[in-house]
C-alpha cells in the first residue's frame, strides 16, 4: 500500500485506459467517421478528419424519413412504459394490499414471464398480432412488450408496495377512502422512485427492441429507428460516411438520456437484474 | 508488549483539519482509554496507531520503533471493531485463524492458539459456527479471540461494546479487565461512555476538538479536571457549573461543584433552589433544582430523600471539593 | 371486534361494500389479459404448432409428429448454433466476467475518476445491440473500417474476418465482450460497495495483502450477485440476435448462426410456422433448465 503504492496506482490507471480506449474507441471513430469523405475513411479510420464535412450528418437530418423513425419510436417507448407502469402498478397493488383466495397462484403466475426470452413464442406472436389485426400498428409493438414486461415490473412494484407504511392505508380508510382511491392518490404519487426506475429500464428496452418491430411492422411509414437504420445501411451499403453519421445520430439521443437518467438506469437494470 | 508513543501527529481530511497536533505516551502494560464526545478525532488516533489511517503529519512509534511508514500487520497491534468485523463466510474457528493462516504459522501451533483462545474466551462450543448463529456477545468473544492469537503488543479496541445491550455491556467490561490482567498486554481503548473509560482504564486521555485535554488515572480526572470540559465530562451526573462569585471568589469565572458535593438542608444554607424534579434510585437520590441566582443545578444525596416538587431548599457545597476554572476554562490551582 | 362469526353473505358484503372486490375487479384484470394473451397463449401455441407442418395461414391441419424436431436436430446448422450458444457461455464466464471482476475491484470505490471509468465502461450496455452490431461492422470491414486501416498500415492485404469462417464468430464474441462487461461489472460494483470496510479493514490488520482481501474475503462476500450475473450471462448467450444481424447475418455459409438468428432464418422469414414453433419449444425448455438450475444452486449456496 504504501511502497509502490503508486506504481500500483499508475499500473491501475493505465489498465483502466487501456479498456476505455477499447470502449471509447469504435464509438469515437463512427462519430468522426461521418465527418469524412469515403476515401479518407478508408485511408484513415481512426483520425480526425482533414476537414470536418457537415454535409452526411445534415443530409440525415433533413430527410424527414430520419424524424418518422425516431418519432415511432419515441411514442411506441412512451406508450410502452405509460402502460407497463400503470398496468403493472395496479395489479401489483392489488397483490401488495389485499389478500384474497388464489393472490398467491395469480403472482406466480404473472411472474412466469421473468423465466424465458421474447423470442421463444415470436412466431405465434406474430400470428396473434396479424389474427387481432394490428399487424403494422404501434399496438403490434407496444402490447407484447408490455406483456413481456409486465413480470419484472409488477415484482419490484410488489415489493416496494409492500414497504410503504401499512399505517398510511389505515389512516385513509378510517377516513372514508377506498382501495381504489388510495392506488391513484397514494401509492402511485408516493412511489415515484420505483416508478422511474421501471419506466427507464422498459423505455431503454422498447427503444433498443429489433427483433419484435422487424417481425410485425412492414411499412416503412411505421418504422422504428434501429429498422429504419438496417433500411439506411441496406440502401447505402459502401457510403460509410452517410451510415456512420446515421448510426452517430440515433445513439446520441441514447448517450443524452442515458447521462441524464443514469441513476435510475443502473438502479433499474442492475438492482432490477439482481432482484429479478 | 509493548509503549505507543505519538508525536506531533496531526490529521486532515481534504481541508478538514480532524487533528492539528498532538502528543501521547501509552505506557507499556497499560489499560489506556481514549474518551469524548463524538468527532473529537478519537477513532480517528486509534486508527492512526493501527495504520489502518495514515497521519498527515508526525510519527507514531510502537515498542520503541517508528512504524509510522508500516502496513498494519506488521505494526504488532491487533484490533477490534465496533461492528466486530466478523467474516461471515467463516465458522469461527476460521475467523480466529484466518490471520495466523496468512502469516503462514505452522498447523499444529495454529491449532494449540486457536484452542487456547477458545478456552479463555468460552468459545470451544462454538468454533463450527457461523457468525450469523452467534449472539452478539458471542461475536464480540470471538472478535476478541481473533486478536488474541496473534499475540499482539498493543490491543486496540473501536468502541467495541456499544453494540450490546446494557447488561451485557457490564459483563463483558468486566471481562475485559480480567483479559487485561491475564495478558499484561497494552490496551487502547477507544469509548464515548466515560462509565466504560472510569471503571476500565488505569489512564484515561479525554480528548475534544482534535486536542488532549487531559491524562491522567480515572480518579485525577474526578478529582483534579484540568478543564471545565474534563469536569463536566467525566462524572455523572455531571459537574454544576456556576458563576465564581456563588462561592465568593473574584479572581475566577467559574466554579464546578459536584452533585454527590452539595449538602441539602430545609433549614439554611449558602444557595437558596426550589426543587424541580427528583430521581429516587434507591440507594441514592438525584435532585433536580432551580436557583433564581445561578440557574439549574444538579444535586446527589445518600439514601432515600422524600423532597415535594416546588418545595425551596437550602444548597451548600463542601469547600474541600470547589473546583475553580479562569476564563479560558483552564483550572486555577 | 366482534366475537361472533361473520357469516359467508356477510362478509362478501362488506368485501363489496369497502371496495375491496372493485379493486380486485378493476386493477387486476388487465395484467391478467395482456399477459395471456401476448405471453402465455402464444406460448402455448408454439407447444402446439411445434406439432404440425404449417405457414400460417388457415387452420393448421397438417400434423407431422415430432418431424420437425427431428429435422432441427439432424440439421448440421442447428448444431452449429447449438455450439455457437455453447460458445458466448464460455466466453461470458471465462472471459467477460473475470474481466468484469477484475475492473470492478479497480474502480469500486467511491471517488470522481472511478465514477468517469464506471460511466464509459457500462455505456456500451445501453446502447442499442442493433447499433453496436453496425458499429463493429464498420471497425471489422476489410475496405474501409478500422481493420482496414491496420492492413493498410502493415500494407497487408485487405482482411474481413467477419467473412472468414473461423474467425467471424470470434469476431463476434469480442463484440459481445464490448457491449456486456460493462453491465455485470456494475453487478459486481454494487456488491463489492455493499461488503462493510470494516470487514476489509479487519483483514489487512491480520496481515492480508490486496489479493488475499479479494480471495479470502471480498469474492466469498459477493458470491450471490456472482452467481447472478453468471445466470444473465447464460440466459443472454441464449438469446444473442440483434448483434449478429447487421454483423454477419448468420454468415458466411452460417457459421455464426445462434438459436434465436437460426429461429428467425428458418423459420420466420420463410413462414415454416410449426418447424419454428420448434425451435422456439427448445429454447423456451433450455430457459426453464436454466432456471431451475440456478435456482437449486442458489439456495444451496445460501444454505452452505
Amino acid at each position: 500500500m504504501m511502497k509502490g503504492g503508486l506504481a500500483r496506482e499508475l499500473l491501475r490507471l493505465s489498465v483502466l485506459c487501456i479498456v476505455a480506449a477499447f470502449v471509447l474507441g469504435p464509438l469515437v471513430a463512427t462519430a468522426l467517421g461521418g465527418f469524412k469523405s469515403n476515401l479518407e475513411i478508408r485511408t484513415n479510420p481512426m483520425g480526425l478528419p482533414a476537414s470536418w464535412e457537415l454535409t452526411h450528418y445534415l443530409g440525415i437530418i433533413r430527410d424527414p424519413s430520419f424524424w418518422s423513425y425516431l418519432g415511432n419510436s419515441l411514442v411506441i417507448s412512451l406508450l410502452t412504459v405509460f402502460l407497463t407502469l400503470l398496468v403493472g402498478a395496479a395489479a401489483a397493488y392489488v397483490f401488495a394490499q389485499i389478500r384474497f383466495f388464489g393472490s398467491r397462484l395469480l403472482f406466480s403466475y404473472l411472474l412466469l414471464g421473468l423465466m424465458f426470452p421474447f423470442a421463444t413464442a415470436i412466431l405465434p406472436l406474430f400470428l396473434k398480432v396479424r389474427d387481432l389485426g394490428i399487424l403494422d400498428t404501434y399496438w403490434a409493438v407496444i402490447l407484447p412488450q408490455t406483456a413481456f414486461g409486465l413480470s419484472l415490473a409488477i415484482l419490484l412494484f410488489r415489493t416496494f408496495f409492500e414497504q410503504l407504511p401499512r399505517e398510511l392505508f389505515e389512516a385513509a380508510y378510517v377516513d372514508g377512502c377506498g382501495y381504489v382511491r388510495f392506488f391513484f392518490r397514494f401509492t402511485l404519487p408516493l412511489s415515484t422512485p420505483i416508478l422511474a426506475t421501471v419506466g427507464t429500464f422498459v423505455f431503454v428496452q422498447s427503444w433498443n427492441n429489433f427483433l419484435l418491430p422487424l417481425v410485425v411492422l412492414n411499412s416503412r411509414e411505421a418504422f422504428t429507428w434501429p429498422l429504419g437504420m438496417m433500411q439506411f445501411r441496406g440502401e447505402y451499403m459502401t457510403a460509410w460516411n452517410l451510415v456512420l453519421a446515421f448510426v452517430t445520430l440515433t445513439i446520441l439521443p441514447a448517450i443524452v438520456f442515458f447521462l441524464a437518467a443514469q441513476k435510475y438506469i443502473v438502479a433499474g437494470l442492475t438492482g432490477g437484474a439482481v432482484k429479478g | 508488549m509493548a509503549d505507543v508513543q505519538l508525536r506531533q501527529i496531526a490529521k486532515s481530511f481534504g481541508s478538514v483539519e480532524v487533528i492539528p497536533g498532538l502528543d501521547l505516551d501509552i505506557p507499556d502494560g497499560s489499560f489506556t482509554v481514549l474518551v469524548g464526545p463524538s468527532g473529537c478525532g478519537k477513532s480517528t488516533l486509534l486508527r492512526i496507531i493501527s495504520g489502518l489511517e495514515r497521519p498527515t503529519g508526525g510519527n507514531v512509534s510502537i515498542g520503541g520503533r517508528d512504524v509510522t511508514r508500516d502496513e498494519p500487520s506488521k505494526r504488532g497491534i491487533s484490533m477490534v471493531f465496533q461492528s466486530y468485523a466478523l467474516y461471515p463466510h467463516m465458522t469461527v474457528a476460521q475467523n480466529i485463524d484466518f490471520g495466523l493462516r496468512l502469516a503462514k504459522t505452522p498447523a499444529d501451533e495454529r491449532e494449540r492458539r486457536v484452542a487456547e483462545a477458545a478456552r479463555i474466551l468460552h468459545l470451544e462450543s462454538l468454533l463450527d459456527r457461523k457468525p450469523a448463529e452467534l449472539s452478539g456477545g458471542q461475536r464480540q468473544r470471538v472478535a476478541i479471540g481473533r486478536s488474541i492469537v496473534r499475540e499482539p503488543g498493543v490491543f486496540l479496541f473501536d468502541e467495541p461494546l456499544s453494540n450490546l445491550d446494557a447488561a451485557l455491556r457490564t459483563q463483558m467490561r468486566i471481562e475485559l479487565a480480567q483479559l487485561h490482567e491475564r495478558f499484561d498486554a497494552t490496551m487502547v481503548y477507544v469509548t464515548h461512555d466515560q462509565v466504560e473509560a472510569m471503571t476500565l482504564a488505569d489512564q484515561i486521555v479525554v480528548m475534544n476538538g482534535g486536542s488532549i485535554e487531559q491524562v491522567g488515572a480515572p480518579m485525577e480526572l474526578y478529582e483534579r479536571p484540568r478543564t471545565e470540559f474534563v469536569a463536566t465530562f467525566i462524572g455523572s451526573p455531571k459537574m454544576n457549573l456556576l458563576p465564581a462569585r456563588a462561592v465568593g471568589r473574584s479572581d475566577a469565572r467559574n466554579a464546578g461543584v459536584r452533585p454527590e458535593h452539595i449538602r441539602l438542608d430545609k433549614n439554611g444554607g449558602d444557595w437558596l433552589a426550589e426543587v424541580v424534579v427528583v430521581e429516587n434510585l434507591g440507594s441514592d437520590t438525584v435532585v433536580y433544582l432551580e436557583s433564581e441566582d445561578f440557574g439549574p443545578l444538579t444535586v446527589r444525596v445518600a439514601g432515600h430523600q422524600s423532597l415535594a416538587s416546588r418545595a425551596r431548599v437550602w444548597l451548600t457545597p463542601e469547600p474541600e471539593h470547589v473546583h475553580l476554572f479562569d476564563a479560558d476554562g483552564v483550572r486555577l490551582p | 371486534m366482534s366475537t361472533i362469526p361473520e357469516s359467508f353473505p356477510e362478509r362478501v358484503g362488506r368485501t363489496l361494500r369497502d371496495g375491496r372486490f372493485t379493486a380486485v375487479i378493476l386493477l387486476l384484470p388487465p395484467a391478467l389479459v395482456l399477459f395471456s394473451l401476448f405471453v402465455i397463449v402464444p406460448l402455448a401455441e408454439s407447444g402446439r404448432y411445434a406439432f404440425f407442418d404449417w405457414n400460417g395461414y388457415g387452420e393448421p391441419a397438417d400434423w407431422v409428429g415430432f418431424e420437425n424436431f427431428e429435422r432441427m436436430f439432424g440439421h448440421s446448422v442447428f448444431h452449429q448454433a447449438i455450439w455457437n450458444t455453447i460458445k458466448l457461455v464460455l466466453v461470458s464466464l471465462l472471459v467477460q466476467m473475470p474481466l468484469a471482476l477484475a475492473l470492478a475491484l479497480m474502480i469500486y470505490r467511491k471517488t470522481p475518476t472511478n465514477a468517469v471509468f464506471r460511466l464509459i465502461f457500462f455505456l456500451p450496455f445501453i446502447l442499442a445491440e442493433i447499433a453496436a452490431g453496425l458499429i463493429w461492422s464498420f471497425v471489422f470491414d476489410g475496405n474501409y473500417g478500422v481493420a482496414a486501416g491496420i492492413t493498410h498500415a502493415f500494407g497487408g492485404e485487405p482482411y474481413f474476418v467477419l467473412g472468414d469462417r473461423t474467425w467471424a464468430f470470434v469476431a463476434i464474441m469480442t463484440v459481445i465482450v464490448w457491449k456486456y462487461f460493462g453491465f455485470h461489472m456494475m453487478i459486481y460494483i454494487a456488491a463489492l460497495q455493499g461488503v462493510p470496510q470494516d470487514l476489509v479493514e479487519a483483514a489487512k490488520i491480520e496481515g492480508a495483502k490486496t489479493l488475499d482481501v479479494v480471495r479470502h474475503v471480498q469474492i466469498p462476500l459477493i458470491k450471490p450477485a456472482i452467481m447472478v450475473s453468471a445466470f444473465f450471462a447464460i440466459i443472454g448467450a441464449l438469446q444473442v440476435f440483434d448483434v449478429i444481424i447487421p454483423l454477419t447475418n448468420g454468415g458466411p455459409s452460417n457459421s455464426t448462426q445462434t438459436v434465436v438468428t437460426y429461429l428467425y432464418t428458418f423459420g420466420l422469414s420463410r413462414l415454416k410456422i410449426g418447424f419454428g414453433s420448434a425451435v422456439g419449444i427448445v429454447l423456451f425448455l433450455a430457459a426453464v433448465l436454466i432456471a431451475v438450475f440456478y435456482q437449486r444452486f442458489s439456495n444451496r449456496a445460501v444454505s452452505r
